[in-house]
């Protein structure tokens, strides 16, 4: 037989094939849920959950002793029993005897006990094992390494009844306890240095309201309920599957197509589309990430050379960065990317509107003003003597690089627009794009003059890891702003005080950033989620989508 | 004849290793002088600049760029790659699990467009005097050279997926599914690889398409084709035994190269389609800052061009044995 024929009975042969192949698409099987994630996860270990995902999972697969529920009508967190059933704080907070259940089981039979308890404290303190929440636990006895004194911290008083003691001046809070149990009986047996590489990180022992069912890598992640668990819901989602889709217009015709039930961060422009089809549901959930134009408040050369803290040429006087801030139209950018504001509202502070108690309300944005950002300028001794058209002041020339992460379209265009403004005031810029990677290492160097990025507000609400002026405890503020009277709130805030006491800090704290404005910030971004309504009983809001979904039901 | 494949054997080997050492040795110093911080991502916002320190130490990234090069050489003659900043595993390991879908889908497809482009060729020439016909396939084919993978990708997903719903439109197969029946899992598989390979096969088709159509054309008015006509040989017998034969040996080479090309240039593809194969594993990589891991994607890369290459050239050694001697001088 000829080359020729042999290839066209081949070629024929496959075409029939993929014609048999041809059918309608499966849709999701009943009681399973699919989510879709834009990348995989690197590990299933509590202790290393360093992305959103991560988290999501390992909240899922891990109980911690209390859970947080987002009240909507506070505006702020409560707290829930899970695996504490019952807790009491000393009088003046200096410790806590909480009740554990006896009933909980790992998936491997193993019981949960108040030794996993201490042993996780031990452990995510462990400078050994670089935790996620290494560096974090500032209210306990720690040894000069940050590891918690396991002998003055905690008292085993029964089997289900344990002690925790915390340092006299700290402000502890539920929260502290609020991470998930580690298994004592496998990680204990496993080198603390080698805990991030171990296989166990790939066959997890669990306790949660879920347990890995199967990880197929850059695919798909299977968890199936787990009968045992007492969050078991007979009525709820059997099977919940994580598909890995890392492009978004793939995502998002798998949502159409009935492939996957749920998608996060959809993009304001395919709402309109979305909505045509009944069978999804559409929640924005109101922002907790931000963007801003980061000013860089000293310079950044005498910082990475000297490691001097002097003030930025430019950028140094808040009378400048309010001129600045004045100078971008942010209710354009909303129009464009936001539905005209329907998904986005503008920022004022990095105070979050989600937060009701602590939200300023007297504090109202910067109104695109560049007559008014002139006269500040020109308060502040900058103006176009050579009539070149850039304004200069004691010979220095208003020009610099303001730098963008590349694949941000958003954040280019707000860039655009920021730069035909500042023409018309005088100063001139360029636009870097920057590659991601590149961005961030500059980004935390302190190296970048000007740049445009986001920032996701914590739950609870934390300002003093991006606010606080001692930069060497606090790498995330990046412009290296720093106020002597912000610092003191922050401290307050940090002491045993009432949430209306804090609240009130915050709200000075906002008049002081909002008078400052060490960055100019845009708009609060909210996360527009996309489900299918057979999933019954969702609660999306700002903790996250799969936050105790073992209270779904599929309908 | 085996005595100088032997001798061509080894002289490709060495070369093939100094090629590829070379190749690692420089990506490994331009990644390391690079912009960019892998350890960035392990480091919760909380931590102080002095513990963050610890964590890139972890990563021994505190050593200098020669030590670190030195200790890679070391590791790399003993067969260790090193291992995953992302995976955390041994690079080996992850190679050898993305490799295989790779291979085997860059393959599928290659066989789709060198048989296309050939059956294609054939039916064009032999349709020649229909002006209409050959003038249809050859701009159809222009076309589709033209139409860039991604945009082919996401118009099949809208077609088949989205609007006449037939076929999945990403994974490689039904991930809910729970059955364990092998023709069950096969059809899966089959079906959930349809559309990847058309978008796949779809750029590559028309090359192969327009190399077979000329060598066709250019052997049809080879003298050998006059002679066997005059003999009273079948016009069937010259196209099929003659004429597609020696159409075929020029284009083996080009193959080879393509073969190796498509192995490292299927990320499009995979994304697009959401496939775990190794062009999604490159670029996440390179994205993450995982050193370790893109030089074992480079690595495996440059082994897989120069492994086609080689089977190119055997093939062509065996269809003209006059090459060896080329080759060996």
């Amino acid at each position: 037989m000829s080359l020729v024929k042999r290839v066209t009975i081949l070629f024929f042969f496959t075409l029939i094939t993929i014609f048999f192949g041809c059918k309608k698409t499966n849709p999701v099987e009943k009681n399973t849920v699919v989510i879709a994630i834009p990348a995989d996860i690197e590990r299933i270990n509590p202790l290393y959950s360093f992305s959103f995902d991560e988290a999501n999972i390992n909240e899922l697969l891990f109980l911690s002793l209390v859970k947080h529920s987002w009240d909507e009508k506070k505006g702020d967190l409560s707290t829930e029993p899970m695996l504490a059933v019952s807790w009491e704080w000393a009088k003046d907070s200096s410790s806590i005897i909480i009740n554990i259940r006896n009933d909980v089981k790992w998936s491997d039979g193993a019981p949960l006990t108040i030794d996993d308890v201490i042993f996780s404290f031990d452990v995510y303190s462990d400078p050994e094992v670089q935790s996620y929440l290494y560096g974090t636990f500032k209210a306990f006895y720690t040894d000069k390494d940050n590891h918690i004194d396991i002998k003055k911290t905690f008292e085993k008083i029964s089997d289900s009844k344990l002690k925790i003691n915390f340092l006299p001046a700290s402000s502890p809070s539920m929260y502290n306890l609020d991470f998930p149990i580690a298994p004592k009986h496998i990680y204990g047996k496993i080198k603390r240095k080698d805990l991030i590489n171990a296989a166990e990180n790939f066959h997890p022992v669990t306790s949660g309201a879920f347990m890995l069912e199967k990880w197929e890598r850059n695919q798909s992640i299977i968890l199936k309920e787990s009968v045992s668990s007492f969050l078991h819901n007979t009525d709820g989602v059997a099977r919940l599957a994580f598909k890995i889709i890392p492009e978004y217009a793939s995502r998002l015709a798998q949502l159409k197509n009935n492939e996957i039930d749920l998608v996060e961060d959809i993009k304001p422009e395919d709402v309109k589309d979305l909505k045509i089809s009944e069978k999804l549901q559409i929640v924005p959930v109101k922002g907790r990430e931000y963007d801003y134009i980061g000013w860089n408040n000293i310079d950044p050369e005498k910082y990475s050379k000297e490691k001097r803290l002097v003030p930025n040429k430019l950028f140094g006087s808040s009378k400048v960065r309010r001129a600045l801030s004045m100078a971008i139209n942010r209710d354009e950018i909303l129009k464009e990317y936001f539905a005209g504001g329907e998904y986005g509202s503008l920022a004022n502070s990095p105070v979050s509107p989600i937060f009701k108690n602590a939200i300023n309300p007297a504090i109202t944005p910067y109104k695109y003003d560049l007559e008014q950002a002139k006269k500040l300028l020109a308060e502040d001794g900058w103006s176009d003597t050579n009539k070149d058209g850039i304004i200069e002041k004691k010979g220095e020339k208003f020009k610099f690089t303001l730098s963008v992460p590349t694949n941000k379209p958003r954040r280019l265009f707000a860039a655009t627009l920021l730069k035909n403004s500042l023409k018309q005031i005088g100063i001139d810029f360029s636009i870097e794009q920057l590659e991601p990677g590149d961005f961030i290492e500059k980004l935390s160097k302190k190296s970048l003059n000007a740049w445009i990025a986001g920032w996701a507000v914590p739950l609870p609400l934390d300002l003093k890891i991006s606010w606080y002026s001692d930069l060497n405890k606090t790498p995330m503020n990046f412009c290296s702003y720093q106020n002597k009277n912000v610092d003191l709130l922050l401290d307050e805030i940090e002491k045993r005080i009432s949430n209306d006491q804090k609240n009130n800090l915050y709200k000075k704290l906002e008049e002081i950033l909002y008078a400052d404005q060490p960055v100019t910030f845009l708009f609060w971004i909210d996360n527009v989620v996309v489900y299918n309504k057979r999933i019954q009983n969702i609660d999306v809001n700002p903790l996250g989508v799969v936050h105790h979904c073992w209270k779904w039901s599929v309908k | 004849m085996n005595h100088d494949l032997i001798k061509i054997l080894i002289k490709r080997f060495i070369s093939s290793v100094l090629i590829l050492f070379f190749l690692i040795s420089f990506l490994f110093i331009l990644l390391r002088i690079a912009p960019g911080d892998p350890t960035q991502r392990y480091i919760s916002p909380g931590l102080s600049p002095q513990l963050a320190e610890k964590v890139k130490v972890s990563f021994n990234l505190d050593r200098s760029v020669q030590e670190q090069y030195l200790s890679f050489v070391k590791n790399f003659f003993s067969g260790d790659l090193g291992v995953s900043y992302s995976f955390h595993t041994s690079v080996t390991n992850v190679l050898f699990e993305f490799l295989p879908f790779t291979i085997s889908f860059s393959l599928i497809a290659f066989f789709f467009q060198f048989s296309l482009g050939l059956l294609l060729a054939v039916f064009a020439y032999k349709n020649r005097s229909k002006k209409y016909l050959d003038g249809f396939i050859s701009g159809t084919n222009m076309f589709l050279y033209a139409v860039p993978s991604f945009v082919s990708g996401v118009f099949l997903i809208y077609l088949f997926s989205v609007k006449l719903e037939l076929l999945p439109s990403s994974g490689i197969k039904n991930i809910t599914s729970v059955t364990s029946d092998f023709g069950e899992l096969l059809f899966d598989y089959l079906t959930h690889l349809i559309l990847p390979v058309i978008c796949l096969a779809l750029a590559g088709t028309p090359v192969y398409f327009k190399y077979f159509r000329d060598n066709i054309e250019q052997n049809y008015n080879k003298l050998y084709v006059r002679y066997l006509r005059s003999n009273g040989v079948t016009e069937n017998v010259i196209l099929y035994k003659h004429v597609i034969p020696n159409a075929i040996s020029p284009i083996i080479s080009y193959a080879g190269v393509d073969l190796g090309m498509l192995f490292s240039s299927v990320l499009i593809t995979e994304v697009i389609f959401s496939l775990p194969g190794m062009g999604r594993l490159a670029v996440g990589a390179i994205l993450d800052r995982d050193f370790p891991l893109v030089v074992g994607c480079a690595l495996s890369a440059g082994t897989l061009m120069i492994i086609t290459n080689f089977i190119a050239d055997i093939i062509k050694f065996k269809i003209d044995k006059r090459l060896i001697n080329g080759v060996l001088n």
